[in-house]
């Protein structure tokens, strides 16, 4: 009884992203088909199969020297900005003259173009992690606050009067309501914060490393060689697609009542 | 001058939103002994609610004052002499139905009468007097509205306030249901003495549990009528075949139709 409901659960898992594979896998063919039917030259179009034949080739020594210090670099950007983005939203809902003097500063910070920041920050700490961490940690920060004050403001007036009836306490109202109510929201701006860093990372690398996809994908452009770029990019953003679920694995762990979650 | 459970309102008007806003409340006089259960029926809008949380302390009136045994209501509120059952449940979706009941003990920890070892156990009893006997797992989301609002009264009771204050708890509930926990309101009222103010859209119902039934105006609610009911507790259902029953249920009727035809017809009897 069990083993059949075990396996019609992976049948189900199965089915759900059959579509979107198989939409990769048209395109991939379709692709293929085109470089091969148009015969284009093979340095600015490298075929599937040939980005394939370079990761298989240069895939784990990419992923171990690399994509590795991308990844870290992308992680303490998020938990560096996150935690931030966090502690200022808690401030903010408890503060309001003070959301009314930095929010504005926090939206310019959101419009500032981390393109044009990125080459200072290599220049003020060197080919180091920081400024990679940095613009990771920055891009990362607005949605993460957008959402969290979104979420701790989203307790009704009735479950306030509620607590208030039973005399609870600031302290209480918070860890007891504004806390469990605002997961949902922190959840949807984690999994976008999430995706978000490795570019961040990425982009920092662009502008002054000597490791690092980024890096590789730069140097690689020098050169026309268009495969290990593409290679590059596969890599990079198959890691952000496992970042993100990593996040939301953890959002299904800690949102366990029925229609926590804000999407899915 | 009122006892411990006893409330005095004097003179109490609600004008929200400046002198432009909503009147709700204009010059309500009442005077509640301890352990009295008082009903209050007037049509949508006139200010029930907002009577509600004026005793119970969440809201300031424009003008008039409440005493609840000698105190002001705001700090018989932070002493939690108040349970209340708001119109909407209002439970935590994240919390299970017992979580839900148990909220109040988590919340005040010592200062719960019922604190202790076997506060989950009084919370499971209060579950099943509410009819709700295996449904302790469950989250808000997956029970239905009415069982909602009686997760949201065993939740009032767990604490053994002196005060209840109840916003139209059964409203939600066929009229089995809400005979079965009228009766068992009484019995819980009768064990612990606890003072009520009942707000509900049915007179059957108000004259049923209360020994005093108030009558308010449309919009701005005014006392319009202060009805002693003559029925000694304990109380069965069957006294509302009895003439008497009838007759002064008609004669509030008659009252609230005189007030506005219209609410009435959108809120039925
Ligand atoms: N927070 C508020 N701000 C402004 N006006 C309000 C507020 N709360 C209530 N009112 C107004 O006060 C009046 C009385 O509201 P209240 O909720 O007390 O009515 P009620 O008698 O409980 O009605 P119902 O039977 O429909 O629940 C309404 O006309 C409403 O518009
Ligand atoms: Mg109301």
């Amino acid at each position: 009884m069990r083993i059949i409901r075990k396996r019609s659960r992976v049948i189900d898992v199965l089915l759900r992203v059959l579509p979107s594979v198989a939409i990769f896998a048209l395109c991939l063919v379709a692709w293929e088909l085109w470089v091969n039917i148009r015969d284009v030259p093979a340095y600015l179009y490298p075929s599937p199969s040939d980005i394939g034949r370079e990761l298989r080739d240069e895939g784990l020594a990419l992923a171990v020297d690399d994509l590795r210090w991308t990844m870290i670099e992308a992680v303490l950007g998020f938990l560096l900005g996150s935690a931030v983005a966090l502690c200022t939203a808690v401030v903010f809902v408890h503060a309001k003259f003070l959301e009314r003097v930095f929010f504005p500063w926090a939206i310019v910070l959101q419009t500032v173009p981390i393109v044009a920041v990125a080459p200072l920050l290599t220049i003020w700490f060197g080919f180091t992690l920081t400024p990679k961490v940095l613009i990771a940690a920055l891009i990362c920060f607005f949605p993460v606050l957008v959402n969290a004050s979104k979420g701790l403001r989203s307790i009704s007036s009735q479950a306030v009067e509620l607590m208030s009836i039973l005399s609870a306490s600031k302290w209480s109202l918070f860890w007891r309501v504004r806390i469990p109510s605002s997961l949902p929201y922190i959840f949807a701006g984690l999994k976008v914060a999430s995706t978000l860093s490795v570019i961040g990372a990425i982009v920092a690398e662009f502008t002054g490393a000597d490791r690092g996809i980024g890096f590789v994908i730069i140097q690689a452009s020098y050169r026309l060689d268009t495969r290990l770029m593409f290679a590059g990019i596969a890599l990079s953003s198959a890691a952000g697609v496992v970042f993100f679920n990593i996040i939301g694995a953890l959002e299904r762990l800690a949102l366990r009542w029925p229609d926590a979650r804000l999407e899915r | 001058m009122t006892s411990s459970g006893g409330i005095a309102i004097d003179g109490v008007s609600m004008q929200f939103n400046g002198s432009q806003g909503a009147r709700a409340l204009d010059g309500i006089d009442l005077r509640i002994s301890a352990g009295e259960f008082v009903a209050i029926v007037g049509p949508s809008g006139c200010g029930k609610s907002t009577l509600l949380r004026i005793v119970g302390g969440l809201l300031e009136p424009t003008s008039g004052h409440v005493n609840v045994g000698g105190k002001t209501s705001s700090q018989a509120r932070r002493d939690v002499e108040f349970g209340f059952v708001f119109q909407q449940p209002t439970l935590f979706p994240w919390l299970r139905v017992l979580g839900n009941v148990l909220l109040p003990d988590r919340v005040l920890g010592r200062r719960n009468p019922n604190n202790g070892p076997n506060s989950k156990d009084i919370a499971r009893e209060l579950l099943r007097d509410v009819g709700l006997e295996g449904f302790e797992d469950h989250y808000p989301a997956q029970i239905s509205g009415g069982m909602q609002q009686r997760v949201a009264l065993a939740r009032a009771l767990s604490y053994g306030p002196n005060i209840l204050l109840m916003d139209e708890p059964f409203g939600a509930l066929d009229e089995f249901t809400r005979d079965r926990l009228n009766l068992q309101l009484l019995e819980v009222c009768n064990k612990t003495g606890s003072t009520v103010l009942f707000v509900t859209h049915s007179i059957q119902e108000a004259i049923f549990l209360a020994d005093r039934v108030v009558m308010l105006s449309p919009r701005p609610g005014r006392i319009t009528r202060i009805a002693e009911v003559p029925f000694p507790k304990p109380r069965t259902l069957e006294i509302r075949y009895e003439p008497e029953f009838g007759a002064l249920a008609g004669e509030l009727r008659g009252l609230l139709e005189g007030d506005d035809d219209v609410e009435l017809a959108l809120n039925g009897p």
